[in-house]
């Protein structure tokens, strides 16, 4: 029964280093914004196609673009304001300028503890200018970090 | 991942004890690895063990030594259980939790009562546990009232910096747990044993969006199976004693390397096929 006693003691100590060891924090490897997805879609063939050159910045931010002549582009990322209930964008595609407003909800989500909260949106309504695009529906209302198409701009 | 290999490696060390305990022979059993093996007679009155049944009141103190190195959270919990047989005995633990946690984008608080209830199996021999010793598993049901708030949330995007909070709010959680575990008497009434913890959440309360990170009783609750340990400091209060019949075993064969059969030279060809 000694052994017993000794084994007790034993796996008592090495769980005690097992516990220790186990208790390190972990890290984050998810995506921690959440953007309205806007892929691009060519009015006349009705298929997904990238611009030849599409810029993209909030409107009175000039100065800092989320995306500059960008080519090559069939989707673009649109970030929200959490602070607001809407957004205005100027966009330019093919050197035409158009104004794109998103009006939305937000709240906050839980991602995962080593990542913490993130801010989802509902997506109420989109409206945008017609000088370029021709026109723009919603195809998921739900705004995420998930890879999910939220809009669709025809030009 | 880690800490999975943790509770592995733990499990392991379990088996490993339950294999010595079921390997290692009783001094007062028979000798009977030998042609001579006795064989009972068919009167002779069925052997019994005195086993003592018990009410345990157990403390753990691993949480109060985790608080020591991390002062964000603390657990603190104890059971108690009764001795139904030599075999199962009814749990009944009762534990107060205290969470803290914060990082650059956020900080949560939560804390609250929890119980837990259910059956724990010795899966020791009465001859071998005899009261003192037990090695098993428990099968629980845990409810955890717990209130949980979220003081500050931030991030940073390209329009700024979006701040917000989410209020204290409480909830009720649901899940189930395994527990194996090992106990030994240290002297006297005193005990000292271990078991980890293997759960299963079943609710966790908090909408979708928001649920809590942590549950008092549970653990983390990113995921829905969540695993702990615990160390207890158990106190045995022994009430009634039992006689256990103890299965006898059975007589073994006479062995063939023992007994060689004439002319039969390595001694066993009545395996070999024709």
């Amino acid at each position: 029964m000694r052994s017993f006693r000794n084994l007790l003691i034993a796996s008592i100590l090495a769980g005690f280093f097992l516990l220790a060891y186990s208790c390190t924090p972990g890290a984050c490897f998810d995506e921690t914004n959440a953007y309205m997805k806007a892929s691009l879609f060519l009015d006349s063939t009705g298929k997904q196609t990238a611009p030849d050159s599409l810029s993209l910045w909030g409107t009175g931010m000039d100065t800092s673009k989320i995306y500059d002549a960008k080519v090559s582009l069939k989707q673009a990322f649109l970030p929200l304001d959490g602070s607001s209930v809407k957004c205005k964008f100027t966009i330019m595609i093919n050197g035409v300028y158009d104004t794109l407003t998103a009006w939305y909800s937000t709240f906050p989500h839980l991602i995962s503890k080593e990542c913490g909260y993130t801010f989802y949106h509902n997506l109420d309504s989109v409206h945008t200018t017609n000088h370029k695009i021709i026109k723009i529906s919603i195809t998921k209302n739900s705004i995420t970090n998930q890879i999910e198409e939220n809009i669709r701009i025809y030009y | 991942m880690k800490r999975t290999y943790a509770y592995i490696i733990s499990l392991l060390a379990l088996i490993s004890t339950s294999d010595i305990v079921a390997q290692k022979p009783a001094a007062s059993e028979p000798h009977n690895g030998n042609i001579m093996a006795h064989k009972p007679a068919a009167t002779e009155p069925p052997d019994t063990v005195v086993f003592p049944l018990a009410i345990r009141v157990g403390i753990d103190f691993a949480g109060p030594v985790i608080y020591l190195t991390d002062k964000n959270n603390l657990t603190a919990e104890g059971y108690l259980s009764a001795d139904l047989n030599e075999k199962r005995s009814l749990l009944l633990g009762v534990g107060y939790a205290n969470y803290k946690y914060s990082q650059y984008n956020y900080s949560y608080r939560t804390n609250g009562m929890f119980i837990r209830a259910g059956v724990d199996f010795n899966l020791l021999k009465p001859k071998t546990s005899m009261g003192k010793y037990w090695a098993g598993v428990g099968l629980h049901y845990g409810i955890s009232v717990f209130t949980y708030e979220i003081p500050e949330l931030s991030q940073e995007n390209y329009w700024g910096m979006t701040t917000s909070s989410v209020p204290s709010q409480a909830h009720w959680g649901h899940f189930i747990e395994l527990t194996p575990g090992f106990r030994a008497q240290l002297f006297g009434n005193l005990s000292l044993g271990w078991s980890l913890g293997l759960r299963k959440m079943i609710y966790s309360g908090g909408s979708k969006d928001t649920r809590p990170i942590y549950i008092p009783g549970y653990g983390l609750s990113a995921n829905t199976f969540s695993t702990g340990i615990n160390y207890f400091l158990v106190w045995n209060f022994r009430y009634r004693k039992i006689n256990v019949i103890i299965k006898k075993e059975p007589p073994q064969e006479p062995d063939e390397d023992v007994t060689p059969q004439p002319n039969s030279g390595s001694g066993n060809n009545q395996k070999m096929e024709p």
